[in-house]
C-alpha cells in the first residue's frame, strides 16, 4: 500500500488517502505497521500548517522505520496475541454487518428472509447469533473462573481505596512515612503487650480452679493455646481477642488448604458428602476408631465456635487508633496483674512502687 | 416367500403335539380378543393355513397374537423352522421392561399416526420395538418396508445384527442395514436399519418415501443433523400421506418438546432398568480436573465397595495421560496399602476397534483369596455417554467437560474445543452408574456450578454445523422455503447465509438460489459440496482417478498412524510418502503404496503396520472409493489419468483441489512469516504441525481450518496465486476483496496474468 505513495501529491489525493486508512484499519489493527505512518501523516495535514510536507529524507526514514518493523519477526506470544484479536473481532461482528452484499443473504430474502430468526414458528426464545467460541486455555475446573474473577474483582476494589487513601495524604509524605513506622513499631508493641497479658492470664486460670474452662486438658504443655481457643471467644478479655481470633482464623485457613491438598475424601467424609465405608453396623466408638468423627478436640481440630460470628465489641476496639490499644492492654495490665509493659516487671504492690509512670516516654 | 410356507407345512404337523398343551391354557383370553375370526388353535385341522402369521390382521394385532406367532416352530417369516438358539434368546427379550408394554404400545400404536415413545436405556426399546412394529405392519402383504434410523454407523450394524439373530434370520435378508458406503439389505428386507443420513439420502429421491409403511427415529434425543432434518421432512410428509406411520424414539424425559413439535403426538413411557445413583459434588471448585480426577479415581479405588469406575475426560491425549498416571498409582496403592488390582483402559473415538473391545474385558480378580477385590476403570470420552453400555458400573466420575465441534460463520472456523457441558448430559453420565446395581457419581464441580454455569440441553447438531451439505440436501429434497422449513430447532441465519453464498460461489445453486445441474450432480455425492465439485469438475484437470482416490482419503478419518512411544519412527516412515509440495499428495502417495502392497500380494495389514498407516481407514477409503466410483459411472463422469511421469502429474492435482477448494485458501502474512492469512476471512492461522510440507509456498489450499488451542488449516498443498484467479474467477474477483495486502497480492498477480496474455496476443 505504501509503496504507490507519491512523496509530493495534491491535497486533494492526500486527504482522500487518509480518510481510506482511517476507515480501513484503525479499528482492526492498531499495532500494526500502518500506524506510525498514520499518525504522523495526520500531523502533516493539519490545517493549519497545510504546506508542512514531508520532506524526501522524512520519507526516507518514515520508509526505513516502516520496514523494520515489518522485517522484525514478531514473537510467538506476538502473533497468538494478534490472532486471538483478530478472531474476536471477527467473531463478535454480524455477518449481515459485515458482508451486506452476500448473495446468500439476498437469495433468503428471496425466501422471505426479514431478519429475526428462522424457522415456521419464529419464536422469540430462539437463538439468532451463532454460538459463542470460548476458547479454555487451562485445565480449571467448572465454576473456578467465575470464583477467580469474583476475587480479583474483589481484590482490585481493595486495593483501589487503599490507593485512594494513601493519596489522600501524599502532601505529608515524610510525616505519613515517619507516622507508619511509628505505628508500625505499635502494632508490634501491641502484639508483644496481648501475648504478656494472655501468658498471665492463662497462668492465672490455670492456678484458679473457679474458672470453668481448661480444667483437665490445662495439665498438658502443649495444649494450653487450643485451651483458649477452645472456649467461645467473646469469654476472652477485648484487649487481646484480636491476637486469638486472628491466630485462629490462619489455623483454621491453613488446615483446610492442608485437607484441600492432601485429603480430598477426607474432606468430604468430613463434610458428610462422600460417605465411605459408612456401615450401618458402626457404632460411634467403631467410628472414632476410623477417625470419622470429631472426638473431642483431641485429633480433629476443633475451631472456636463463635469464629465467624460479628463481634460488635471487638471491631470497635480494633477501630480504634494503634496508639490507643496500645495504650488500653498496658492499662489493663497494670490493673489486673500490676504488670508494667515497659518496665517488664510484675510488682507486687499495689502502688507499683518504682515504675516511672504509664507511658513509655516516662520509662526511657 | 409363499414357496417357503409351505416347506414347513411337514414339520408344523410333527410337532402339533407339543403345542396343544400351551395352547390349551391360552385358549381363554384369545377368543375374547379374536372375535369373529377363525379359531387359530384350530390351525393344524386346516392343512392350507400354514403360517401363524396368517390370523393377524394389519394394523389389528395384539401382543398376544404376535408373542403366538414368535412361539411357533416356524419361522414366520422365512418358514424354516426356529433354532434352539432362538427360543433362548425369546426368553430373555420377555424380560425386557419394553415387552410388559407391548399391549399398550400397540394400541396407541393403532390409535396414531405419530408416536413417541421414551425409554430408558437399557429398556430394549431399539431392538424390540421394530420387532412389534414388524409383527403389525406385516410388510409382506403390503411390501413397504419398515425402518429404523440410528445416528451411528456401528449402531445400525450392531443392532441389525442382533435383531436378526432375534428373528432368526440371516442378516441382509428380512433383516438388513443400510449406512453411508455399505448397503445389506436385499429384496426380501422387511425390517431396515439405517443411519438418519441414510434414510435422508433415499428421502431425495423418494420425496414421500413412499418404500416405508413406518418410520422410526431412534436416539431422537441426540439431536443429530439428519434426525432434525427427517423430523422437519416427515413432519410434512405426515400430512400428505397419512398411511405412514411414524416413531419418534427417546431415552431422555425432555421428551414435551418432540409432543409438541409433533402436534401433540401421544407419549408412550417404559421405565428403563436403572438403579438410583447418589451424587456428590465437590464443595470447591477444582484447579486442575484431571488432577482431581484421577484423585477421586484412585480415593474410589481405596475406599468404595466393589464397583467398576467410568471417568469422563474429553481427548485422546488427556485419556492417555490419566490412564497412565492412575496407573502407576494404583500400583504404589497396592504396594504400599494392600489395595485391590484395577485395569484402567481408555476408550475414544480413534481407538482400533480390538481395544476399544477390552472395556468389556472382566474386572481383574483379587491378588489372592481373600484379598480386596479387582475393578476396572473405564477412561472414556462422551461416547461413553450414550452410545457405549457397559454393564458394571458403579462410580461414575465427572468433572464436567467434554470436547464439542461448533463451526461459526463468522470466520468459518471449526472449532473443536473444550467446554463445559450440558445439564442434560450430566444427568446421562450419572446414570451410566446404575445400570447394574445403586451408584455413585461424583461431580467435579459445585452444586452451585452445575446450577448456575451448566447450560440445559447439549446445542443440537443443528446449530454447531457448516450447513452447506444440509441445504444442497434439502433443496435436492424438493424443500423451496429454507428460512421457514419448520425445524425443531433453526440454525443462526448468519449461517445459512453462509452456507447459501458457498454453494452459489460453487456454482451449485444459481443466484435465484435454485439448484444447477452441477449442484444437482453434487447432491447424488454422500460427500461436503466443495469435495463433490472437486470430484465432478476433476475430468478437467485430467486426473479424476487420482482426485477420487484422495476424496475417499479425505472422506475416512486419519489414516496416519502415530502411536505415543513411536512418535518418531512414525514420522520418518511418513516421510517415506510425502511429497513436498502437499499434504493430499502425501495421502495419495500412501495410497498408492498400500495398493501396490496388496497387488504385489503382501499381507497389506503387516505392511499398513510397519508404515505406520492404519489398515482399517485404508480399506474404508478403497471401499468408499469404489462406491463414488460407481456414483461417478452413473452420472458418467470420466476417468483420466496422466502417465505418472508427465511433468504435469501433480500439478494437474493440485490445480483440480482448487475447484472445490478455492474457498479454503490461506496467504502468507509476510515472507518467511509462519502465519498465513485466511482469504477473504482474514483470520491468522497456522499451518499444522502434522504436515510434511516442508518449504510452503505464499499460498495454500487447505482441507480444515480448526481453532483447537491456536487456529490452524490442516492437510495443506502448495498452489499458485495465478491458478486462484483462473479457476475460480468469481470468488477472486478482486473487486470484491477488502483492501489488504491479500487484494494487492491478487492484483498484481491479475496485472501479471494480463501482461502474459497481451505478449502473447502481440506475437
Amino acid at each position: 500500500m505504501s509503496k504507490h505513495q507519491p512523496p509530493y501529491s495534491p491535497e486533494q489525493e492526500e486527504e482522500e488517502e487518509e480518510e481510506d486508512y482511517m476507515t480501513m484499519t484503525f479499528d482492526d489493527h492498531p499495532p500494526t505497521t500502518t500506524n506510525p505512518k498514520t499518525q504522523l501523516r495526520s500531523k502533516c495535514s493539519t490545517p493549519s500548517t497545510s504546506t508542512t510536507y514531508e520532506t524526501s529524507l522524512q520519507r526516507h526514514r518514515r520508509l526505513r522505520r516502516e520496514a523494520e518493523a515489518r522485517a522484525r519477526p514478531k514473537s510467538n506470544a506476538e502473533l497468538a496475541a494478534e490472532a486471538d484479536a483478530r478472531r474476536e473481532a471477527a467473531l463478535s461482528r454480524s455477518l449481515f454487518e459485515t458482508r451486506p452484499e452476500s448473495k446468500g443473504l439476498a437469495m433468503m430474502a428471496r425466501m422471505g428472509f426479514r431478519g429475526g430468526s428462522l424457522g415456521r414458528r419464529g419464536d422469540a426464545g430462539v437463538k439468532v447469533a451463532p454460538i459463542t467460541i470460548h476458547p479454555r486455555l487451562d485445565r480449571s475446573g467448572i465454576g473456578l473462573e467465575s470464583d477467580r474473577k469474583r476475587k480479583l474483582r474483589e481484590a482490585a476494589a481493595a486495593a483501589d481505596t487503599a490507593t485512594k487513601r494513601a493519596r489522600a495524604d501524599e502532601g505529608a509524605y515524610r510525616d505519613r512515612l515517619r507516622r507508619e513506622r511509628e505505628e508500625a513499631r505499635w502494632s508490634r508493641q501491641l502484639v508483644a503487650a496481648q501475648r504478656v497479658l494472655e501468658g498471665l492470664d492463662s497462668e492465672n486460670q490455670s492456678l484458679d480452679p473457679d474458672l470453668d474452662h481448661g480444667g483437665l486438658e490445662g495439665e498438658e504443655e502443649g495444649t494450653r493455646k487450643r485451651e483458649a481457643a477452645s472456649r467461645p471467644l467473646k469469654s476472652i478479655p477485648v484487649v487481646y481477642r484480636g491476637l486469638i481470633r486472628s491466630r485462629e482464623t490462619t489455623e483454621r485457613d491453613r488446615r483446610m488448604r492442608h485437607d484441600l491438598e492432601h485429603g480430598l475424601a477426607q474432606v468430604r467424609w468430613r463434610e458428610g458428602q462422600l460417605p465411605g465405608y459408612d456401615d450401618a453396623d458402626e457404632d460411634g466408638d467403631d467410628k472414632m476408631a476410623l477417625g470419622k468423627e470429631r472426638a473431642g478436640g483431641t485429633a480433629v481440630y476443633v475451631t472456636a465456635e463463635d469464629l465467624d460470628e460479628e463481634d460488635e465489641e471487638l471491631e470497635a476496639f480494633e477501630g480504634l487508633p494503634v496508639e490507643e490499644r496500645l495504650e488500653k492492654v498496658v492499662g489493663y495490665l497494670r490493673g489486673k496483674y500490676r504488670y508494667c509493659f515497659w518496665c517488664k516487671f510484675k510488682y507486687p504492690d499495689e502502688g507499683m512502687e518504682g515504675c516511672p509512670g504509664v507511658t513509655e516516654e516516662e520509662h526511657d | 416367500m409363499a414357496d417357503s410356507f409351505k416347506s414347513l407345512k411337514r414339520s408344523s404337523a410333527e410337532r402339533e403335539a407339543s403345542q396343544d398343551s400351551k395352547r390349551v391354557k391360552t385358549n381363554g383370553d384369545s377368543e375374547t380378543k379374536m372375535g369373529s375370526k377363525p379359531n387359530p388353535y384350530l390351525a393344524h385341522l386346516n392343512d392350507d393355513a400354514a403360517s401363524p402369521l396368517d390370523d393377524l390382521e394389519r394394523h389389528k394385532t395384539t401382543a398376544f397374537q404376535a408373542s403366538k406367532a414368535e412361539d411357533s416352530d416356524n419361522n414366520p417369516w422365512t418358514g424354516h423352522p426356529h433354532s434352539q438358539q432362538y427360543f433362548k434368546i425369546l426368553k430373555t427379550r420377555r424380560d425386557l421392561p419394553v415387552h410388559k408394554q407391548r399391549q399398550e404400545f400397540l394400541d396407541m400404536y393403532h390409535s396414531t399416526q405419530i408416536l413417541v415413545f421414551v425409554g430408558e436405556t437399557g429398556s430394549g426399546k431399539t431392538t424390540q420395538i421394530p420387532q412389534y412394529v414388524l409383527y403389525d405392519e406385516l410388510p409382506h402383504l403390503t411390501g413397504k418396508l419398515i425402518a429404523c434410523t440410528q445416528p451411528r454407523r456401528v449402531a445400525a450394524m450392531s443392532v441389525a445384527q442382533r435383531v436378526s439373530d432375534e428373528l432368526d434370520v440371516k442378516l441382509g435378508e428380512e433383516v438388513g442395514y443400510s449406512i453411508r458406503f455399505e448397503n445389506r439389505t436385499g429384496p426380501k428386507t422387511l425390517l431396515k436399519y439405517m443411519t438418519d443420513g441414510q434414510l435422508l439420502r433415499e428421502a431425495m429421491h423418494d420425496h414421500d418415501m413412499s418404500r416405508y409403511s413406518c418410520i422410526i427415529l431412534d436416539e431422537a434425543h441426540e439431536r443429530t443433523l439428519a434426525t432434525d432434518i427427517l423430523m422437519a421432512l416427515l413432519k410434512q410428509i405426515a400430512e400428505r400421506r397419512k398411511d405412514l406411520k411414524i416413531i419418534v424414539m427417546s431415552a431422555t424425559l425432555d421428551a414435551q418438546k418432540f409432543q409438541s413439535y409433533f402436534f401433540n403426538a401421544p407419549l408412550l413411557a417404559v421405565p428403563g432398568r436403572t438403579h438410583p445413583v447418589e451424587i456428590f459434588y465437590t464443595p470447591e471448585p477444582e484447579r486442575d480436573y484431571v488432577e482431581a480426577a484421577v484423585r477421586t479415581v484412585l480415593q474410589i479405588h481405596a475406599s468404595e465397595p466393589e464397583g467398576d469406575v467410568l471417568l469422563f475426560l474429553t481427548g485422546e491425549e488427556e485419556i492417555e495421560d490419566a490412564c497412565r498416571r492412575i496407573s502407576l498409582e494404583v500400583d504404589d496403592m497396592i504396594r504400599e496399602s494392600d489395595a485391590g488390582p484395577m485395569s484402567v483402559y481408555p476408550l475414544y473415538g480413534t481407538l482400533p476397534p480390538h481395544q476399544q473391545q477390552r472395556i468389556f474385558d472382566k474386572a481383574p480378580d483379587a491378588h489372592r483369596k481373600g484379598g480386596r477385590p479387582g475393578r476396572k476403570c473405564i477412561v472414556a470420552t462422551n461416547i461413553a455417554e450414550t452410545s457405549l453400555t457397559i454393564d458394571g458400573i458403579v462410580y461414575v466420575v465427572d468433572p464436567g467437560f467434554g470436547k464439542q465441534k461448533i463451526y461459526n460463520p463468522r470466520t468459518r472456523v471449526e472449532s473443536l474445543l473444550v467446554s463445559p457441558i450440558s445439564k442434560a448430559s450430566a444427568q446421562q453420565r450419572a446414570g451410566r452408574a446404575g445400570r447394574t446395581r445403586p451408584g455413585k457419581c461424583f461431580r467435579l464441580y459445585t452444586e452451585a456450578a452445575f446450577k448456575k454455569e451448566l447450560i440445559e440441553q447439549t446445542y443440537p447438531e443443528i446449530l454447531r454445523s457448516n450447513l452447506a451439505n444440509t441445504v444442497l440436501e434439502l433443496k435436492k429434497l424438493g424443500v423451496e422455503d429454507l428460512v421457514h422449513f419448520d425445524l425443531m430447532d433453526p440454525p443462526a441465519p448468519e449461517t445459512m447465509m453462509r452456507a447459501l453464498e458457498e454453494l452459489n460461489y460453487l456454482a451449485c445453486l444459481d443466484d435465484d438460489g435454485e439448484l444447477t445441474t452441477l449442484g444437482g450432480m453434487a447432491s447424488e455425492f454422500p460427500l461436503d459440496p466443495a469435495l463433490a465439485v472437486m470430484l465432478i469438475s476433476s475430468p478437467e484437470f485430467y486426473c479424476s482417478n487420482e482426485i477420487l482416490s484422495i476424496t475417499s482419503l479425505l472422506s475416512v478419518p486419519q489414516i496416519w498412524v502415530r502411536p505415543n512411544n513411536a512418535r518418531k519412527r512414525a514420522d520418518e516412515m511418513k516421510q517415506q510418502f510425502a511429497h513436498p509440495d502437499g499434504d493430499h499428495l502425501t495421502l495419495l502417495n500412501a495410497y498408492h503404496a498400500y495398493k501396490g502392497a496388496e497387488q504385489a500380494g503382501e499381507d497389506v495389514k503387516k505392511w499398513c503396520h510397519e508404515h505406520f498407516l492404519s489398515f482399517r481407514h485404508l480399506s474404508t477409503a478403497d471401499d468408499v472409493r469404489s462406491q463414488l466410483k460407481r456414483t461417478m459411472e452413473t452420472h458418467g463422469i470420466e476417468f483420466i489419468s496422466t502417465p505418472f511421469h508427465d511433468k504435469d502429474y501433480y500439478t494437474n492435482i493440485r490445480r483440480a483441489l482448487l475447484a472445490g477448494f478455492f474457498m479454503q485458501v490461506a496467504m502468507r502474512e509476510s515472507s518467511n512469516s509462519k502465519v498465513y492469512k485466511t482469504v477473504k476471512d482474514d483470520q491468522l492461522v497456522m499451518i499444522h504441525p502434522g504436515t510434511v510440507v516442508t518449504s510452503p509456498y505464499d499460498w495454500v489450499v487447505y482441507n480444515e481450518f480448526v481453532l483447537t488451542t491456536k487456529q490452524y488449516v490442516r492437510t495443506v498443498t502448495n498452489v499458485r496465486p495465478e491458478w486462484l484467479i483462473e479457476i475460480a474467477p468469481n470468488y477472486y474477483d478482486v473487486e470484491t476483496f477488502e483492501k489488504g495486502e491479500i487484494k494487492s497480492a491478487l492484483t498484481r498477480v491479475t496485472e501479471k496474468i494480463r501482461r502474459r496474455q497481451a505478449m502473447k496476443g502481440g506475437r
